[in-house]
């Protein structure tokens, strides 16, 4: 008898064991799905006494070519800097307001913001590739500026940004292009933006062992003609030039801020390593932030993703400080 | 039924449950294009 509701005793604890694991393992599960490890730091709770948005302002005839303009409130200054953010999706997809939150808190700390759609290649518009996205960036710009003005925020200077493929696009409007941009560009941050397009560094692709497969992709990039044979020539670098930020690194490159992840296989963390010599060999005052355990999300690597953050703070103050 | 060790135990369910349930998780999400999926704001 005392066996029996000893057993029965240890069954029920087993149970217990049991139920307690299953909750605290649906605990966990809960806890890393909603916990903020930036506790909030980089957001902002938006109000009329923040800023306004326009939204959907068009800088051209398709229906992707809109922008969000963000504004703060306090219009009494006589000018201000504009921050760019561009959207990450892969050139195929993703949107302008995915980066409300980062849009707004810029425009928190004093700056007019905005995001720009562009046409993302997609079945139905194959014929969109990098260069044309940057083209569409190129040419809103000024219409972002000049928009600005209406609204009373006369805008003297800007810094482009933006993630993964809004990287990419980001770092080539600060390299190519900022010497006709309507005010001065003052500096360029980015996460995991290709910024080359060598086929030995795209070895998740398998394209450091398939050439043809690498033409293949570098052609709808570039929407230009590669062929196998071209790889490792002067040739190719002319051709991927106008998609290739690195190809644009000179001493007169503008301050540039950019975090990458070393597991990174939607975009080669190599292609990164190559740009940060670039910019070193050039002389160009940057920040490269490598996420040692993150891939492209940059996800795990809280700390180093908040220096990251904190950097670029640190960068606005110093070359486009709020007046 | 709840002796010091028996506590003690159940301590170390919870810790370890939590732990494994938090690990999980980001193993998936690191499966999920490196956390690029909703937004990449996951973590």
């Amino acid at each position: 008898m005392r066996n029996e509701k000893k057993g029965n005793k240890t069954g029920m604890f087993i149970f217990l064991c049991i139920i307690l694991f299953i909750i605290s393992f649906v605990g966990g599960v809960i806890f890393k799905l909603v916990y903020d490890p930036f506790h909030g730091k980089y957001k902002v709770n938006w109000t009329d006494e923040v800023g306004k948005i326009y939204s959907d302002i068009s800088y051209g005839e398709l229906e992707s070519n809109k922008f969000d303009l963000y504004v703060p409130s306090d219009n009494s200054k006589e000018s201000y800097g504009l921050i760019v953010y561009l959207h990450a999706g892969g050139f195929r997809t993703g949107d302008k307001k995915d980066d409300a939150d980062t849009l707004k808190y810029y425009v928190s700390k004093g700056y007019v913001t905005a995001g720009i759609n562009y046409t993302l290649n997609t079945d139905d518009n194959p014929q969109y590739n990098i260069k044309t996205m940057s083209e569409e960036i190129k040419k809103a710009i000024p219409i972002v500026v000049n928009k600005a003005k209406e609204f009373g925020y006369n805008i003297d200077e800007m810094t482009i940004a933006g993630g993964s493929a809004g990287g990419c696009l980001a770092l080539i409007y600060a390299y190519r292009d900022a010497k006709e941009a309507p005010v001065p560009v003052r500096m360029v941050f980015e996460g995991v933006g290709p910024s080359s397009f060598y086929p030995e560094d795209w070895k998740s692709y398998g394209l450091d062992k398939d050439s043809k497969a690498a033409a293949d992709i570098f052609s709808y990039m570039t929407g230009k003609k590669i062929t196998e044979d071209m790889f490792g020539t002067k040739e190719y670098d002319e051709l991927i030039k106008d998609v290739s930020a690195l190809l644009w690194v000179d001493e007169n490159t503008v301050p540039t801020v950019m975090a990458y992840g070393k597991h990174d296989i939607f975009q080669p963390y190599e292609g990164s390593v190559r740009l940060d010599e670039a910019l070193t060999a050039a002389g160009v005052d940057h920040k490269y932030f490598v996420l040692e355990h993150s891939g492209h999300g940059l996800q795990n690597d809280t700390k180093e993703y908040m220096k990251y953050l904190d950097t670029v703070e640190e960068y606005l103050n110093k070359y486009m400080p709020v007046k | 039924m709840f002796t010091k060790k028996r506590v003690a135990i159940l301590g170390i369910v919870v810790l370890v449950g939590f732990y494994l349930g938090a690990l999980a998780t980001r193993a998936i999400i690191n499966l999920m294009i490196g956390g690029t999926l909703f937004g990449g704001n996951f973590l």
